[in-house]
């Protein structure tokens, strides 16, 4: 065979290739550059002849003033729970589609994405006969394999025309919930596939004259659970960026095209520098930290997260490699660019977060994965709760950056531990009271509690990990929607801290039941129930686990009719140690729930979680110690045994010599529990994982990766990585049930024999 | 009419005084430890001008009307009670954890953005302080966990026994059924009974705050309950120093909602912010008497810059949530927003896009700008106008503060011009024209977003630096007028005098108006009408304690509407203050569905998804007798200019010479007076900047017009 072609028959069959395509599918060309697109020769000719900074600055108002507008219409407007607590954004971008600026209050996290789609649409529809890309029009997406976060994110984006020149593009995006998945609220953990995700928007038109196209708007509804929500959030979508095409305009007829365009991509450009100054302030070297998700949302497993980011002059470059191969039945999978836009996210919400919520932040930053691992995973493979990955990427950055930021003469923001990093909410679906058909979740996602700081405790649950000023929302307002009832609705979680010098901020007990309703559900995805989510710094504890409790089998609303007095207080430690209710059956769980019917007045609980501690524990202050017994954060039991303070119950007087002496002689207990380093690892280094674990990623040597698939532990190599295939839990346990069965039927032969 | 009305703040307390056709004002410092002793003052610099005594004036004033930031100090303070909170089993933490975002209410977006240092506000109740008693009511008010008595009594006892000098209840869903709440005060007054000494307050959610939000109410119950004692004995001390000085009428008492009460019929916590609210519902005034049209109200101080929106057709905005020192709470207050711009507003290099930021950071008056030569080192907007020639060092603030124009320049130097590569004037104008553009894109975004264009209104600037500004400010967003009102030093007092007696009372309620599921529309007319009248009644009653006559009472019933689930409370007035039948109920429909289609763009509505109430709200309020604002109107009756008083060489942003600039004095405020731009006005309040492209035309009782050319 010859496989000699020449340059012209190269052309021609590279031109067949293009004319004949199969599918046009995420596009790795796009998908997998974060970088930003060279100066298109627009750009580049207004940059050369040179702007005024300072008009340029000027614009910049205008043009957040315009994105902050047309946010608020859409928070208002909004009738998805994520729009309500500000769980959403809007958007301009160059021509080329890099995401220049976003509203202010904006999610982070879609800065860092939601260009994907539209640098998609620049690549194949614009010059598409049968689509085009005209005024008018409108493109609306949602599956993250073309961009995005997750598939419960839809978004609307606009072109927008001057002159006849394209010179901008216009979005907004809202997490919407519901889309039609295998479970409702719109990320399924029980998706097996990605057919079971729900619908799958790749980028469409569905907007011509600036209307909505109501054939497609009726199929869209007709392929979700809440066709009034999907409706209803189209038009908000949709009339937020009109309204924002008006206010660039006028800008367009004050200033000038060239101001517009050179505006835009000198902010991305300068964002870009000073995100090199910034690296190039720190020292040189590597620092590393290993991440573990302990679930798989349909069981217990660990896959490691490995990163290690390494600073040389103005380059940063983080290294994935090591990390948990992708599972081809399981939701946990997130593709590379929805991975990359968390990091991002954790960038700006907890390293440096003055610098400009653009995707130029991670222009600089050199990325490098192991394909087909849990953060790189391949388009086939489900990624409906890419949430528990995509949350780790958040929080990252925060033990080794602070170790570069430690030493660094000036800080741009606090040195910080990590914040707790699971969407600790509750997620629904059924029929609401009102007879509609809803799915959702809870806007408690918005209450992660903070990591300590160097000189101050973490806040109690602060933020999501993905954005600030998020709202977890009032529940008085929330019933009237749903026939969710809390019957504790935010009580701080009393003894689950992560102890430090400052300890990490708390989060709080949510027990929910259901009332009112023919049929409704909850599940939760939710990891860290086995494995702590937020890592300490600097000696600081990490979180502890937090589990899935549930009493089923009563109807709470009878049990308090008949008898008033049959719960003290709702209060999860106390409910599952003491229980009240009698024929209640109570369980314990891992966090990872799929979605399960509540009958009317079961109650199911769950905790936001506390962000990592801070120091060591020795050197709190016993004032503060005090302070948190006072406002009953914390046992008496925990602050004698962790914190080491001699004190008064009663009075919470601290014996402050007694308490010198008592930390004195701690620390020399502890060095006399010490060993040297190469006897550590001699006693505690095994040559490979546990066996009784399923163990996910690489032991000792990145590039040798671990994993269990069929049942069956196997080891790869880095480059070749194959998709782990899980075992239905159920049949799992019907083995062990038969197992089990046929020791009793031995056990009962023996007996008759004996007999 | 006879009618003194005041407005205290933080470093001045103003008084205006109408005199039958004679209008004066007056001016004191405030007397933080007695505010009546600068009330005294203010008044007497007025009655001074008027050549009455204080007696003989406070005999026959018809009423004397308070606005003041008594509450906002008292806040900042964080003096008040300790104060105990009963809430229902499971919501312990809703108040210290403040919804997740409460650690950046109230502060500017740069802090809110720096979550690693995020720092929630000092408590106003302290954690040990929230005690949780058994019971729940659900969302339609139905009771499914009877309240434990024998609970209530013990949590009350843990609070009392722990200090607790006010108690609040805040229990869920009490707004939609109180039985609980009430049931709890009843308790309290059997274990407690107020004829005993050392009795305290107990304040109900239900109340405070109408709607439904178990935090937002709450934080305002306790707001209410924290302010109680410093409200009463603060505004009681000064109605004692009316009654000593021969006013025998009640003290009226400006609310945050746009109207006034007697002190016997005010919740403290109505008293925060009402006087800038006073500035608002002059402006309102002001633009009905002067045929203004749709007004923005502007009042630039030396910290901050406040912007309230006036619609000639009526609308109220209002703001249901708004953030009270750091607190979200509940009540509905005239819509205002504050920006950190003003004089004191420091400039800063902005390396990331070699500009300059302006604020929020602000000098404040202490050390205030570097030319005050108090020991200010950084560069501010008062620094850049020095410079810029605006202001006379001599003769700023009536000559009270001297302005020292070398320290002014060598911050801006030593801050700004090396990074720059500009010199120290082309930095002032950078100053001038980015502290100009931010208040500016702060206007357009208010106004937009309610669906209005900037173009169609009329700038009303007042406040020390609004008419230094105005023209700048004016010229970013492409309005043609300002008016700069009479009065302006003592505007927010003017507005005092101005409001009407007024209550609102709302109430949460599940009413849906169409049903998209059912294809049905409401019919249970009896219980809207119920519910009308029940808010009406709250509000009648208000008014005849107050001594109103039942023939004067006026209602305006305005609904909170949404489409489907959504968030967004569009306020409609509708004129329908009962339904009778299915037309009706269509009638509120569409005009909802023109309210929201004007403010969201025509095609926005979604009646498809269903229309629903969200609250129903019923202002009940008597028509006072009100200021006469008159010859406002441009009406052709021009003068020509006084003689200069002075020469400057002045910079103006967008000209690349200075400009040889006349300097008039305060004879410029004669009626008819016409100045072109440039020039500046000094007078003893304020300085007006005229510059380029504009005309300043005086007007009668010292207003002020910019035209643009």
């Amino acid at each position: 065979m010859n496989d000699q072609i020449s340059k012209e028959d190269k052309a021609l069959l590279d031109k067949f290739l293009a004319d004949n395509q199969l599918f046009l599918g995420p596009d790795p060309e796009i998908m997998r550059n974060h970088s930003l697109t060279p100066r298109s020769r627009a750009e580049d000719e207004i940059l050369k002849k040179g702007l005024d900074n300072h008009q340029v600055h000027h614009v910049r108002g205008l043009i957040n003033a315009a994105l902050s507008e047309a946010f608020t219409m859409v928070n208002q407007m909004g009738a998805a729970p994520g729009a309500k607590w500000g769980d959403l954004v809007t958007g301009i971008y160059t021509a080329q589609g890099d995401l220049a600026m976003i509203a202010p209050h904006g999610i982070i996290a879609f800065a860092a994405c939601c260009f994907y789609p539209i640098r998609f649409i620049v690549k194949y529809w614009s010059n598409d006969p049968t689509v085009g890309v005209k005024d008018g029009d409108g493109f609306i997406h949602n599956d993250a394999r073309y961009g995005g976060i997750h598939n419960t994110d839809q978004s609307m984006m606009m072109p927008l025309f001057y002159k006849g020149e394209l010179v901008c593009w216009l979005s907004s995006t809202i997490h919407e919930g519901e889309n039609g998945a295998t479970e409702p609220g719109g990320m399924p953990a029980a998706a097996e596939s990605k057919y079971d995700e729900g619908i799958k928007m790749s980028p469409f038109k569905v907007v011509e004259n600036f209307q909505l196209k109501r054939d497609l708007v009726t199929f869209l509804q007709n392929s979700v659970r809440d066709p009034k929500l999907q409706l209803e959030d189209m038009k908000v979508k949709l009339h937020a960026v009109m309204r924002l095409r008006e206010r660039i305009i006028a800008i367009l007829d004050q200033y000038g095209r060239d101001a517009l365009i050179g505006t835009l991509r000198l902010h991305l450009e300068d964002t870009e520098t000073e995100m090199r100054r910034r690296i190039r302030e720190m020292p040189d070297g590597t620092t590393r930290v290993l991440q573990f998700m302990d679930s798989s949302l349909r069981e217990n497993c660990l896959q490691k997260i490995s990163c290690a980011i390494t600073v040389k002059g103005d380059r940063l470059i983080m290294d994935f490699r090591g990390t948990a191969p992708q599972f081809l039945n399981r939701s946990v999978n997130t593709n590379i660019a929805s991975f990359k836009a968390a990091l991002c996210t954790g960038l700006l919400q907890n390293i440096w977060p003055d610098l400009p919520h653009t995707m130029a932040v991670l222009s600089p930053i050199e990325i490098i994965t192991d394909r087909n691992s849990i953060v790189d995973a391949e388009g086939e493979m489900p990624q409906a709760m890419s949430l528990m990955p995509l949350f780790k990427g958040c929080v990252v950055w925060t033990i080794p950056m602070n170790k570069f930021n430690y030493s660094v003469p000036h800080k741009y923001s606090a040195v910080i531990a990590s914040q707790y990093d699971q969407a600790a909410t509750f997620i629904y679906g059924g029929l609401t009271q009102h007879g509609d058909v809803t799915g959702n979740f809870c806007g408690d996602i918005n209450g992660n509690g903070q990591g300590a700081r160097s000189h101050a405790d973490g806040e109690h649950s602060v933020s999501p990990v993905f954005g600030f000023m998020c709202d977890s929302g009032e529940h008085e307002i929330n019933e009237e929607d749903t026939p969710i009832i809390r019957l504790g609705a935010q009580r701080l979680a009393k003894d689950r801290i992560a102890w430090g010098k400052y300890r990490g901020g708390m989060g709080y007990e949510q027990i929910a039941t259901a009332r009112g309703s023919a049929l409704w559900g909850f599940m939760t995805g939710c990891e860290g129930s086995k494995f702590p989510s937020a890592q300490g710094l600097f000696g600081g504890y990490s979180c502890p686990s937090y589990q899935l409790m549930k009493i089923k089998g009563i109807n709470i609303f009878e049990e308090l009719k008949k008898d008033p007095k049959v719960v003290e207080v709702f209060d999860i430690v106390k409910l599952m140690n003491e229980r009240p209710i009698k024929g209640g059956k109570y369980s314990s769980n891992d966090m990872g729930m799929t979605f399960e019917v509540c009958n009317e007045g079961e109650i199911y609980m769950i905790c936001q979680g506390s962000g990592g501690g801070y120091g060591d524990v020795l050197e709190r202050d016993p004032a503060l110690v005090m302070k948190d017994l006072r406002e009953d954060l914390m046992s008496h039991e925990n602050a004698r045994d962790i914190y080491k303070v001699v004190y008064d119950e009663k009075t919470l007087v601290v014996d402050e010599d007694a308490t010198k002496k008592l930390r004195d002689d701690y620390r020399r207990e502890r060095i006399r529990r010490g060993k040297p380093f190469e006897q550590f690892c001699k006693e505690w280094v095994t040559p490979e994982p546990p066996k009784d674990i399923p163990y996910f990623g690489s032991w000792d040597n990145n590039r040798e990766i671990y994993a269990t698939t069929m049942g069956q532990r196997v080891k790869m190599p880095a480059e070749q990585l194959q998709g782990a295939f899980m075992l239905n839990p159920k049949d799992v346990r019907i083995m062990q049930l038969e197992g089990e069965l046929e020791k009793v039927k031995a056990q009962l032969d023996d007996c008759r024999k004996k007999a | 009419m006879k009618r003194v009305s005041v407005d205290i703040g933080g470093t001045f307390t103003d008084c205006f005084v109408a005199w039958e056709n004679r209008y004066v004002e007056g001016k004191a410092l405030t007397t933080h430890h007695n505010l009546a002793l600068g009330f005294n003052a203010a008044l007497a610099d007025a009655c001074k001008q008027l050549d009455v005594e204080n007696t003989t004036l406070l005999s026959q004033v018809d009423s004397v009307r308070y606005s003041t930031t008594l509450g906002t100090n008292a806040l900042i303070e964080r003096k008040g009670p300790r104060i105990g909170v009963l809430v229902t089993t499971g919501f312990k933490s809703t108040i210290p954890l403040s919804r997740a975002r409460g650690y950046g209410e109230g502060l500017p977006e740069s802090e809110q953005m720096d979550i690693p240092n995020a720092v929630r506000p000092q408590p106003i109740v302290p954690i040990p302080m929230i005690r949780e008693v058994r019971e729940r009511v659900d969302y339609l008010g139905k009771v499914f966990w009877a309240l434990d008595e024998e609970d209530v009594r013990l949590r009350i006892r843990e609070l009392v026994d722990a200090g607790a000098e006010a108690l609040v209840v805040m229990f869920t869903n009490s707004v939609v059924n109180p039985a609980h709440e009430l049931r709890v005060r009843e308790i309290f007054l059997e274990e407690y009974p107020a004829h005993l000494l050392g009795a305290i307050p107990m304040l109900l959610s239900h109340q405070v705050a109408g709607r439904k939000g178990e935090y937002a109410r709450g934080t305002s119950t306790i707001m209410d309950a924290f302010l109680h004692q410093t409200m009463y004995h603060g505004l009681g001390t000064l109605e004692l120093n009316l009654r000593a000085q021969g006013y025998n009428k009640p003290m009226l008492v400006s609310h945050n909602s746009g109207g006034m009460a007697q002190l016997n019929s005010t919740d403290a916590l109505q008293t925060v912010h009402s006087g800038p609210v006073s500035g608002v519902a002059a402006s309102e005034h002001l633009a009905a008497a002067a045929e203004l049209g749709n007004v923005v109200a502007t009042d630039m101080g030396g910290t901050s810059f406040d912007i309230g929106i006036v619609d000639q057709g009526g609308v109220k905005h209002y703001d249901f949530n708004p953030v009270i020192d750091r607190w979200l709470v509940s009540i509905p207050m005239v819509h205002l927003v504050t920006l950190g711009a003003g004089g004191g507003s420091i400039a800063r290099f902005d390396r990331l896009f070699n500009s300059v930021e302006i604020g929020p950071q602000s000098a404040g008056s202490d050390p205030g700008p570097a030319c005050y030569d108090r020991g200010g080192l950084k560069p501010t907007v008062t620094d850049a106008d020095l410079v810029l020639g605006y202001l006379d060092p001599k003769n700023y603030a009536n000559g009270r503060i001297p302005l020292n124009p070398k320290r002014a320049k060598q911050a801006i130097e030593d801050h700004l011009c090396d990074e720059l590569d500009m010199n120290v004037i082309e930095t002032a104008k950078l100053i001038k024209r980015n502290v100009d553009a931010n208040m500016a894109n702060g206007i357009a975004t208010e106004l937009r977003t309610r669906g209005y264009e900037p173009r169609d209104f009329t700038i009303l600037a007042y406040g020390g630096n609004g008419p230094l500004h105005a023209c700048g400010i004016a010229n970013a967003l492409g309005v043609s007028k300002i008016l700069a009102p009479p009065y302006s030093s003592t505007f927010s007092a003017c507005g005092a005098g101005n409001v009407n007696q007024m209550h609102i009372h709302e109430m949460s309620t599940w009413t849906v108006l169409f049903n998209p599921a059912t294809k049905s529309f409401f019919s249970d007319y009896e219980t809207f009408n119920r519910d009308v009248e029940e808010l009406e009644r709250r509000g009648r009653e208000d008014l005849l304690r107050q001594g109103m006559q039942a023939g004067d009472i006026r209602y305006r019933l305005e609904l909170d509407m949404r489409y489907g689930n959504q968030r967004v409370q569009t306020a409609v007035v509708t004129p329908l203050n009962r339904l009778h039948a299915q037309r009706d109920v269509l009638a509120l429909m569409d005009q909802f569905h023109k309210s929201y289609g004007a403010r969201f763009g025509e095609g926005s509505q979604s009646p498809e998804t269903g229309v629903r109430i969200n609250t129903v709200r019923v202002c009940a309020y008597v028509e006072q007798p009100k200021v006469r604002f008159s010859k406002l109107k441009l009406n052709g009756n021009t003068r020509p200019a006084p003689a200069p008083v002075g020469r400057r060489e002045c910079h103006f942003v967008g000209l690349p010479k200075a400009v040889d600039t006349p300097i008039y004095g305060e004879d410029a405020l004669a009626e008819g007076t016409q100045i072109e731009g440039p020039a500046i006005v000094t007078t003893r309040a304020t300085t007006y900047l005229v510059e380029p492209g504009w005309t300043y035309h005086a007007a009668a009782q010292g207003g002020v017009w910019f035209i643009r050319k």
